[in-house]
């Protein structure tokens, strides 16, 4: 029955226990190497892998493998650029590595069991590291001007306190949002994935079992239609998801960056 | 068979619509696994864990990437940049020069064009000189020559002339001896003569 449960995917499971222990703001926390983490290694190898491949031995005219990796590095590069302005540079490495670790996290998650994405924890600790530098990045570059983020200028004054506290929750909701966005995508992709794939198994073995059962191949045969249409959007969703985090992250770094001029 | 996977299909569309509250209580059923209720992502014991192990993977590639990847990235594409543009700038330069050599060429051109036109106007005009040079020279030669002929027949006219009154002078002392028998002068009839004759 579990391989028939859509849900039954995201389960951590332990590999290697290390115990329990009570941390002040998690409470009671299972230490131990999960699926979740065996993911999170395999999508950090191969980022590192991929770069390293790829960085090398670099040539001023690409081969093959160094130009994907320039073209990847070259798009986030530009958004940086373009949304940030000339300090993107200084911020590319974090947009880049967000990106990067966002990507291959999607697509192993296409390939794997375990997609670690889907786990809110770890999309929820990507939005709050964004939003963290962003505070980070706004108070010492603007000291307490960063509080002006939260008062957009050319408002008649009548309506500036309905308008800071609408600023102030949308700026409280940026990491939420970040970390639901990504989740639920990647979520709700990999559940769609799986019923369609249960459908399958179901209708087969109604149509093995005769009778009226063997309409149930038709349907099988749609069912896996829909899973082959869904892997190909799924892919398609993957990349999107983390050029979206990257293009909010750089949106979200530009706010801070730029305050006060250029708003 | 049948009668097992029907609810088993039925339970997995409402998972997907409802994920959390109709889902609970077979969850725990169907996996038999210990936590309480929901998606397995709101098990909270898993979250410090998988938190830290992301953060720690995290700095690493961060480190990596801004002190390894991203500067042989930058350095391969400030050196691709720097070598495009000197090549258009000495494209551009030698561009100018072509440009500068055309502009020599065509003047020069221009110059030996002139020049051979002047050669030629002077070639005509030397050769008409000549010509008429030489067709003045003939003219005079040949006046020369006309005067010489004009002098010689006029010589010989006279001569001739003189000739002529001799022999009028002879004829006609001649006949008047015949007819009268007497010896007349030669001056009066040469002055007879003469005069008659002009």
């Amino acid at each position: 029955m579990a391989a028939n449960d859509p849900i039954h995917q995201f389960q951590i499971e332990k590999l290697v226990d290390f115990g329990t222990v009570n941390l002040p703001v998690f409470g009671r926390s299972e230490l131990a190497f999960t699926n979740s983490h065996l993911a999170m290694t395999i999508a950090f190898v191969i980022v590192v892998g991929f770069l390293s491949l790829v960085t090398a031995r670099m040539q001023v005219v690409p081969g093959r493998m160094q130009a994907v990796g320039e073209t990847l590095f070259g798009m986030i590069d530009n958004l940086a650029e373009s949304i940030i302005g000339h300090d993107g540079k200084k911020y590319f490495p974090f947009v880049f590595t967000i990106f990067m670790f966002i990507l291959a996290m999607n697509v192993i998650g296409l390939l794997l069991t375990f997609t670690v994405t889907s786990q809110l924890a770890v999309t929820a600790t990507f939005g709050l590291m964004t939003i963290l530098l962003v505070l980070i990045v706004g108070f010492a570059k603007n000291g307490l001007g960063f509080f002006k983020l939260f008062v957009p200028s050319g408002v008649p004054w009548v309506l500036l306190p309905v308008i800071v506290v609408i600023e102030f929750v949308s700026f409280l909701l940026r990491p939420v949002t970040l970390a639901l966005r990504l989740f639920g995508n990647m979520l709700g992709g990999h559940v769609a994935l799986k019923v369609f794939a249960g459908f399958i198994v179901t209708l087969v073995g109604l149509g093995l079992g005769g009778g009226l059962g063997v309409f149930g191949f038709p349907g099988a045969a749609l069912s896996l239609g829909m899973v082959i249409a869904l892997t190909a959007l799924e892919c398609l969703v993957a990349f999107l998801q983390a050029f979206v985090f990257a293009v909010l992250t750089c949106i979200y770094l530009n706010d801070v960056v730029n305050l006060g001029h250029g708003h | 068979m049948t009668a097992q996977t029907e609810p088993a299909a039925t339970h997995t569309v409402e998972g997907a619509a409802e994920a959390s509250a109709v889902h609970a209580g077979e969850h725990v059923e169907t996996t038999g696994a210990e936590h309480s209720a929901g998606l397995p992502q709101f098990q909270f014991q898993h979250w410090a864990g998988q938190i830290g192990y992301l953060l720690i993977l995290f700095v690493i590639l961060y480190i990596l990437m801004s002190k390894v990847f991203a500067p042989r990235v930058r350095r391969v594409f400030d050196e691709r940049e720097t070598t495009i543009r000197d090549a258009l700038t000495s494209a551009r330069e030698v561009q100018a020069q072509a440009e500068r050599q055309a502009e020599g060429a065509k003047r020069a051109l221009a110059e030996a064009r002139s020049a051979a036109q002047k050669t030629a106007a002077d070639a005509a005009a030397k050769s008409s000189a000549e010509a008429a040079t030489r067709r003045a020279a003939l003219d005079s030669e040949l006046a020369e020559k006309q005067a010489a002929a004009e002098t010689q027949i006029r010589t010989a006219r006279n001569t001739a002339m003189q000739q002529l009154t001799t022999v009028a002078t002879d004829a006609a002392e001649a006949m008047i001896e015949k007819v009268t028998g007497v010896k007349a002068p030669r001056d009066a009839i040469a002055a007879a003569v003469t005069s008659q004759g002009q």
